[in-house]
């Protein structure tokens, strides 16, 4: 019996076709950052009905997500994506700007959605409001604690959905600095993005995706997981847009592992999975904010790892 | 006649902004805004400023603009049933369940969405709406023609901020500055203040303005990279702003001395006054008013850089554990 869901975003159909999805359960399809991100699945509605046509061969659950800060301009664009999403059979729609939640909410009354990450889910009585418009589940704000999160989803009876592994979410913006460079490199618009990008000064690293910046380490909950699942949870998300497909395929695998162990009672992480883990952070790790602390550090086992120094071992 | 919003750090900023001609004053209950807590008022000075604001014949609002816990809603009602009694003119607010809890308790009481909340699009301003705001600021990287269109959108009345800080990121959907510090400290009231994080009510470290420097795996790109962040004042799109019919012009501004926000204030009040008082056949020559902003401005930017460094060398601090 199933009795968790590992899930992932995708940004395009290379992106699909590249990552082995053998651990993971359900997709994300779709970039919320940039409309010129290359070949978007929100900006290439036939790759997108393709997309979701493949992933449901490979009996997963395809989840289209939406931009993150769209202005008017944009919501024709929205309009249509859901759409193709509604028609085509997505299993989800994510939102995380609550004017396209009230569009999915007036035009699409059926679609479940998912709130995302940026939609600032931060309060109990927040999430109730976004249940009434059609929430089934949500991505707390990353700056909540454990803690918080656990309450909010017992009190309003939703479902979170928890970043596990990856690069967390700082911050989003209308501008793309990296245009004001990429003439004196190789690498352009719409793919100099994805160049493994950080921004760093002194012991401070943010990974830099040009209208985005994520945390330079990578969250890992790899050895909270028991907790988690003891909390309740079910639905983990490796955040891994701006990542490779190795990434995204080797660090589900661990992470499907060990969510079947904890599953069982198991919360030990063999070495190994601690090797591939490694292998995959330019930086260090961290936990986020879920320990009610500042968001770069590490609690647990792993500490060391917390403070890599600069490897670029990718 | 389209209101003048200004800021208040202190009481001595309520009474200097109001002389000044602003017709509406807005301050933080300590622990419950964007802003540091030295610049926040306790409930016994929040009761003294609507008296200063009401006296003055302006409008006093309280920005209890964070997201906070869900465990400190309780005590966010308990403090808003305080400054309604008080006759507080309104409330801007953050949070999605607070503004409707607060919606539900204080029908009457006039709610505005703030630049927390990042409405950047139509059916943003709808929700708002729905959930009993009735007025909300627009963010700061809206054009002119996007302000248009918000006022097609009805009801709901619109504030742009004349000065304040274009981050390079959305306001609201940031958290750089906790990734790097965050410190969890509780004030005499039992609020926790969130050091560092600005959408739980902490300062701002202001990371972003680090100077950065960009890499690809170990190889350096670039070795001076700034993040855009600009502090901006309106001067060019007032008049155009006035005759879109936006309700209220904000300046934000409660961390500066006392002095140089009057004279915002009252720079900002004779433009407007002069703005609307010509005849509509003559043109407005805006030159003169720009000499005087350049003195301004040039004031507020040396204040500002060292507010900055002040911030980036606090944010290097180790984090006090705290105890349990």
């Amino acid at each position: 019996m199933q009795t968790f869901e590992l899930n992932t975003t995708i940004s395009n159909l290379r992106g699909l076709r590249e990552t082995d999805l053998s651990a993971y359960d359900a997709v994300y399809m779709g970039n919320i950052y940039c409309r010129t991100f290359e070949n978007n699945f929100l900006e290439r509605l036939d790759d997108l009905r393709q997309g979701i046509a493949e992933v449901k061969d490979r009996g997963l659950r395809t989840y289209v997500t939406s931009y993150a800060a769209p202005r008017n301009e944009v919501l024709p664009k929205v309009e249509r994506v859901l759409e193709v999403a509604a028609s085509a059979g997505a299993d989800a729609i994510e939102v995380h700007n609550l004017g396209v939640l009230r569009m999915v909410h007036e035009q699409f009354p059926s679609m479940p959605v998912h709130v995302g990450g940026f939609a600032n889910v931060y309060t109990d009585a927040g999430a109730s409001v976004l249940k009434e418009y059609g929430a089934v589940r949500f991505t707390p704000n990353y700056e909540i604690s454990l803690d918080e999160v656990k309450a909010i989803a017992d009190s309003v009876s939703l479902p979170a959905e928890l970043l596990v592994h990856g690069k967390m979410p700082l911050g989003i913006s209308d501008y793309c600095f990296l245009l004001e460079y990429e003439h004196k490199w190789a690498d352009k618009c719409p793919t100099v993005c994805q160049k493994n990008l950080f921004l760093r000064q002194g012991d401070w690293a943010m990974k830099s995706v040009g209208k985005g910046v994520l945390s330079g380490k990578d969250v890992c909950m790899l050895e909270h997981l028991s907790a988690l699942v003891a909390a309740g949870h079910r639905m983990f998300r490796i955040e891994a847009a701006y990542e490779t497909a190795a990434y995204r395929g080797s660090i589900a695998k661990i992470y499907r592992a060990a969510l079947e162990s904890a599953a069982v009672g198991d919360g030990t992480v063999d070495e190994l999975s601690w090797h591939t883990v490694r292998q995959h952070t330019a930086v260090g790790l961290c936990n986020g904010f879920y320990f009610g602390r500042t968001g770069g550090e590490y609690v647990g086992s792993q500490g060391e790892m917390a403070e890599v120094s600069w490897v670029g071992t990718r | 006649m389209v209101e003048l919003l200004a800021p208040a750090g202190n009481l001595e900023m309520a009474k200097a902004v109001v002389e000044s001609g602003a017709n509406a004053v807005y301050v933080g209950a300590r622990g419950w805004s964007r802003r540091r807590d030295a610049y926040e008022l306790s409930d016994g000075q929040l009761h003294d400023a609507i008296g200063i604001a009401h006296a003055g014949g302006a409008k006093l609002r309280v920005a209890i603009n964070t997201n906070m816990q869900s465990s400190e809603l309780p005590a966010l009602l308990e403090k808003m049933e305080k400054f309604v009694a008080w006759g507080v003119d309104g409330a801007i607010m953050t949070d999605v369940g607070a503004i409707a809890e607060v919606h539900r308790h204080f029908p009457h009481l006039v709610i505005h969405a703030s630049i927390g909340a990042n409405i950047l699009n139509n059916e943003d301003v709808k929700f708002y709406r729905d959930i009993g705001v009735s007025q909300v600021v627009a963010d700061t990287k809206l054009t002119l023609r996007e302000l248009a269109a918000r006022r097609i959108s009805g009801e709901v009345g619109i504030e742009v901020l004349i000065h304040a800080n274009k981050c390079y990121t959305y306001l609201g959907k940031c958290w750089m500055s906790p990734y790097h510090r965050l410190e969890r400290r509780t004030d005499d009231f039992g609020k926790d203040l969130f050091r560092g994080s600005p959408n739980r009510g902490g300062l701002d470290y202001r990371v972003c303005l680090e100077q950065w420097e960009l890499y690809t795996g170990q190889e350096l790109l670039e070795s001076r990279i700034a993040l855009k962040n600009d502090a901006f004042f309106y001067l060019d799109d007032i008049p155009p702003l006035i005759d879109l019919g936006v309700h209220c012009l904000k300046i934000q501004g409660r961390e500066y001395p006392v002095p140089l926000v009057a004279l915002i204030v009252r720079f900002y009040r004779e433009l407007i006054d002069a703005y609307v008082s010509k005849p509509p056949e003559r043109a407005f020559d805006l030159a003169p008013w720009r000499e005087r902003l350049e003195v301004i401005q040039a004031e507020r930017d040396a204040r500002r850089r060292d507010t900055t460094l002040v911030l980036l060398n606090e944010a290097r601090r180790p984090v006090p554990r705290r105890s349990a």
